[in-house]
């Protein structure tokens, strides 16, 4: 499966017209509600992912009861559900039919999932499990995935997956310019090492050059198709080492040169996928990239405080990407560091769609766009349940916070290319 | 009209704010402005150090720092600012040539040498840097001392642990009062190299000081014993030193909560308190032995009561101390006749909350000897929740279920910790469950329990439970035999525990016991490595008791023998 054109239905009750599902029989069927009343929000995802993986359908009920879904009745179903701790509630043909209604009548829609996308997660061979958010939520989920690095990119390897997923990883090449900060760390050192090694065997000079190659296959990736969701530093270092291309933006300890003094002025972001304008820092000591991060957490004065982000209401029957992406049982979610925390508005390209922002600040948090014939979607922070994160902090334990509103939206976007190609009306 | 200039002051304020928001190239435009105006105005040329380099402009603080340095040359900090402005421009020479015309003006002062290493290391020019303090150190005359500090650091900063704790050894052979700042910047030593950190600290010669330094690291780093050791070898003569280095010790002692840390502070306060006059001695003493007593060593807290005992001058407040403390020494080490004789002798001496603590010690002292007519005696006047309890046991002890309810009641649920009244809980259920209100049989083999012989117990229960009915607490008894053998650990045991959870999960039932037993068998093959065994065994659980409240528990535990949630 490669994406599935999400072309917007201009009114109401199209879809039944064009998809009629098992569920329109008065077949029973099991509601997996996603408000408060739910008993595992994260992993009701997987519990509707294994549904579609195996090859039944299933809707997904927006703006209903948080996002719930609509599953088949089956005992094996029931079973994966006691199983996972999800609250799912048997529900008979009729109640189907006033659930329709409701969803009718109201800023709500149903959306089929069809097929379970094919998941990769960017990171490197060494990483643990437990180092980003998003393969954190995919193994409690139950949710399968692959880990791939930068060789499976650079020998257009994407093209196997449905959806790909980038945590912290630095596109710029710099190890996230931790390199003087963390000196001597073994950790580091690895880092360095295994890059390095990877760059020579690619037969890219340095590594900076090998990042920015494969910044380039992904977004190419994105352009036939995919879907990438990015969270942390690797949405704002990807558009910057697309749009250096050519240029050197990487400090003498990561090529051996230092940062083009003119960095700022020759970069392309036509190339980019989100972000326009922005400026560089031009400091190697100082654990920042750009001012693309409104919050600039390891830039001492500049560090900006925590706060809360609020989700958009978006129009479920006109823009269902965007209400697909946004479904949670909060609204307002308290802030998360990351290395980039949040997108400063004024650097965001025209036409990017805004799904959260802060009241009131200037930056935003989680964005989305198309680019080619895929989507993309940049979250910003590290880790929803782990605000101050510090490297060296113990792993995130997913099952003391089943109902993450945070996390809910990682694993928003893993099952929204899930989602049933849709014809325009007109 | 014309609009007043703003003061210096305004306008430098303006530059630091400009700073703050990212907007370096505007903020040194101020900064510029205002050593138009004043050519010497440090905070402007500290601020241009900041921002130059970003704006990738740094050679333009050249010409005003040398300005400035010409109109103040006894300024040090414009010295070392010049010194800085060459190292980031690369200008080693440079650097060199400025740093020598400085120290040739103030020949005494180590501050060239220090600002000229430190400009090197910030570079990451660490022997370059080396060298400088070694030339300061020659050309001063001061021998190890000098510049000591700043070579301690400069070896810390590559990593050299060992090398950075020879120059503090230095630092604090002359001044006492640098120990805990030595001790505080070593303390961060990466585990591997600590212990050849401790041995550069404490050769055969090390200063009494250099060793005090080591005693303090071993101890920051878990190792009280050791720590307590070298330290008490480098005790000189009383001193005013050797009573503050004894407090300081006994005080980093008592953030070291392992058995070893109270020790070593009992041990250091004991010495203390030879020290220092009374009343403050004689405390000192008396919280010496609980700390003693807290570390297990009782043998030291003994001779340590016996100091108090002798001390004619030692406070009401203390003595009761000790006397309940050397009781507590009486009851672990199984005096218990010598105890209770003292316990009545003792009268109003001790409080009513210490007499109480005491005779309930004793009580289940006896206990753990089998002595329950003597322990259920020594409780008989003892109305307290903490009594009830206790007689609670001594009455299930003797096979006395209801009386045994009925003490569990009436004490409630917040007698003694909170691990005690949850296990009355439990035992309260069980109990609940055996429909006779007396089984001298399930008494004996609790008592066993009781006593220290699991494995006594297990066979016990079991045989308690082989003539229970099924709905009769049979399951319930099976349990708590199938858990003692699970703790217990090794294959016989292991095997006798899945056995038995076996047996309660085909018996079935409503009760809590199968799932119980369940979640139970599932920790045992996890413990064996027999994570897939654990996994049907947790589902079959799951999907079987839905509403059972050891669910939430299972799922965990499901997830963890998944491996899909970490290990905690």
């Amino acid at each position: 499966m490669r994406r599935r054109d999400f072309v917007r239905v201009t009114s109401a009750g199209m879809m039944g017209a064009f998809f009629p599902s098992f569920h329109h029989s008065l077949v029973p069927s099991l509601l997996i509600p996603m408000d408060d009343s739910q008993s595992d929000h994260l992993k009701a995802y997987g519990l509707a992912y294994r549904v579609i993986d195996a090859g039944l359908k299933a809707e997904w009920l927006l703006n209903y009861q948080g996002g719930a879904f609509l599953l088949p009745d089956a005992e094996s179903i029931r079973r994966d559900a006691a199983l996972s701790g999800v609250r799912a509630d048997p529900v008979d043909g009729g109640r189907v039919t006033a659930i329709r209604g409701e969803i009718e009548a109201n800023n709500m829609d149903a959306v089929p999932l069809e097929k379970a996308p094919k998941v990769a997660v960017y990171a490197p061979p060494n990483a643990a499990p437990w180092d980003d958010a998003v393969t954190m939520a995919l193994q409690y989920a139950g949710i399968p995935f692959t880990k791939i690095w930068d060789p499976e990119v650079v020998s257009g390897g994407l093209k196997d997956f449905d959806w790909l997923h980038l945590h912290h990883e630095d596109f710029t090449g710099q190890y996230s310019k931790f390199f003087l900060i963390y000196s001597g760390m073994p950790w580091l050192a690895d880092m360095v090492q295994r890059n390095a090694d990877t760059a020579r065997r690619l037969g890219f000079a340095t590594v900076p050059d090998l990042k920015k190659a494969v910044a380039r296959g992904i977004h190419d990736y994105v352009a036939n198709g995919g879907f990438l969701f990015a969270m942390c530093t690797a949405t704002e270092t990807i558009d910057l080492a697309l749009a250096a291309h050519g240029v050197d933006i990487a400090a003498t300890f990561a090529d051996g040169t230092p940062m083009d003094p003119q960095a700022d002025a020759k970069l392309d972001w036509s190339q980019t996928f989100a972000f326009t304008g922005a400026h560089l820092e031009p400091n190697p000591l100082v654990a920042t990239f750009s001012d693309i991060d409104g919050h600039q957490v390891n830039a001492g004065p500049r560090r900006q405080p925590l706060g809360a982000f609020k989700l958009f209401n978006f129009s479920a029957k006109i823009d269902p990407v965007p209400t697909m992406l946004v479904q949670d049982h909060r609204q307002v979610i308290p802030d998360f560091y990351g290395l980039t925390t949040s997108f400063v508005r004024a650097r965001l390209k025209p036409g990017v769609t805004v799904l959260a922002d802060e009241e009131g600040a200037p930056w935003v948090k989680y964005v989305h766009g198309d680019l080619g014939k895929g989507t993309w979607t940049f979250f910003g922070g590290h880790d929803p349940e782990d605000p101050q994160h510090q490297i060296g902090d113990p792993p995130t334990d997913l099952s003391l916070h089943p109902h993450s509103p945070g996390y809910r939206l990682i694993l928003n976007n893993v099952l929204f290319p899930a989602a049933k190609k849709r014809e325009l009306k007109t | 009209m014309v609009m007043a200039a703003p003061a210096f002051g305004q306008a430098i304020g303006q530059g630091f704010e400009l700073e703050r928001g990212g907007r370096y190239a505007d903020a040194a435009a101020v900064y510029l402005t205002t050593l138009r105006s004043d050519p010497a105005n440090l905070p402007a040329l500290l601020g241009l150090e900041r921002v130059l380099p970003i704006l990738s402009r740094l050679p333009e603080l050249l010409p005003l720092v040398q300005r400035a340095r010409a109109a103040v040359p006894e300024n040090g900090t414009l010295r070392a600012l010049e010194l800085r402005v060459y190292a980031q421009m690369n200008e080693p020479d440079s650097l060199e040539a400025a740093a020598r015309r400085w120290a040739a003006v103030a020949p005494r002062s180590d501050a060239p040498y220090r600002e000229w290493a430190l400009a090197l290391a910030d570079r990451r020019m660490f022997d370059d840097a080396r060298r400088v303090l070694l030339l300061g150190r020659r050309t001063l005359g001061g021998g190890t001392t000098v510049l000591a500090i700043e070579s301690a650091e400069l070896e810390q900063r590559v990593e050299n642990w060992e090398g950075a704790a020879r120059e503090w050894g230095h630092v604090v052979a002359l001044a006492a009062d640098m120990i805990p700042q030595a001790s505080s910047q070593l303390s961060d030593t990466p585990a591997p190299q600590r212990a050849r950190v401790v041995a550069a600290l404490s050769p055969p010669d090390a200063a009494p000081r250099t060793q005090r330094l080591a005693a303090e690291l071993l101890l920051g780093w878990g190792q009280a014993a050791e720590g307590w050791r070298l330290f008490e070898q480098s005790l000189g003569a009383p001193s005013a030193e050797t009573a503050t280095a004894l407090r300081r010790f006994a005080d980093l002692a008592g953030a070291v909560a392992t058995p070893a840390g109270h020790r070593v502070r009992g041990l250091a306060l004991a010495r203390w308190a030879d020290l220092v006059p009374s009343p403050l001695a004689e405390r000192a003493r008396a919280e010496a032995v609980r700390e003693l007593l807290d570390g297990g060593d009782r043998a030291g807290a003994r001779a340590a009561l016996e100091r108090l005992a002798a001390d004619s001058l030692a406070p009401a407040d203390a003595k009761a101390m000790a006397e309940a403390a050397l009781l507590e020494v009486l009851i672990a080490d199984g005096q218990l006749d010598a105890a209770e004789r003292r316990l009545a002798a003792a009268g109003v001496a001790l409080g009513g909350d210490d007499r109480a603590g005491l005779r309930l010690q004793l009580a289940r002292a006896r206990v753990t000897r089998g002595e329950l007519d003597r322990a259920a005696k020594l409780l008989s006047g003892d109305s307290s929740v903490a009594a009830l309890a206790e007689q609670g046991w001594i009455a299930l002890y003797r096979g006395d279920l209801r009386g045994a309810t009925e003490a569990f009641r009436a004490a409630g649920p917040y007698a003694g910790e909170r691990a005690a009244a949850t296990e009355r809980t439990a035992m309260l259920a069980l109990v609940q469950q055996v429909p006779a209100d007396s089984l001298p049989a399930l008494g004996a083999a609790l008592l066993t329990l009781a006593r220290g012989d699991s494995a006594g117990a297990v066979t016990a229960l079991r045989r308690v439970a082989a003539n229970l009915e099924p709905g009769g607490g049979r399951s319930d008894v099976l349990l708590l035999a199938g858990q003692l053998a699970a703790r217990l650990g090794g294959a016989p045991n292991e095997a006798t525990a899945i056995a038995v959870f076996d047996e309660i999960v085909r018996a079935g039932g409503s009760g809590a016991a199968p799932p119980a037993a369940e979640l139970e068998w599932a920790r045992v093959l996890v413990r064996q490595g027999r994570a897939a065994e654990a996994v049907q065994r947790l589902e079959h659980l799951i999907l079987s008791y839905p509403g059972s409240a050891f669910i939430p528990e299972a799922r965990r535990d499901l997830e963890r023998a998944r491996g899909v949630i970490p290990k905690s």
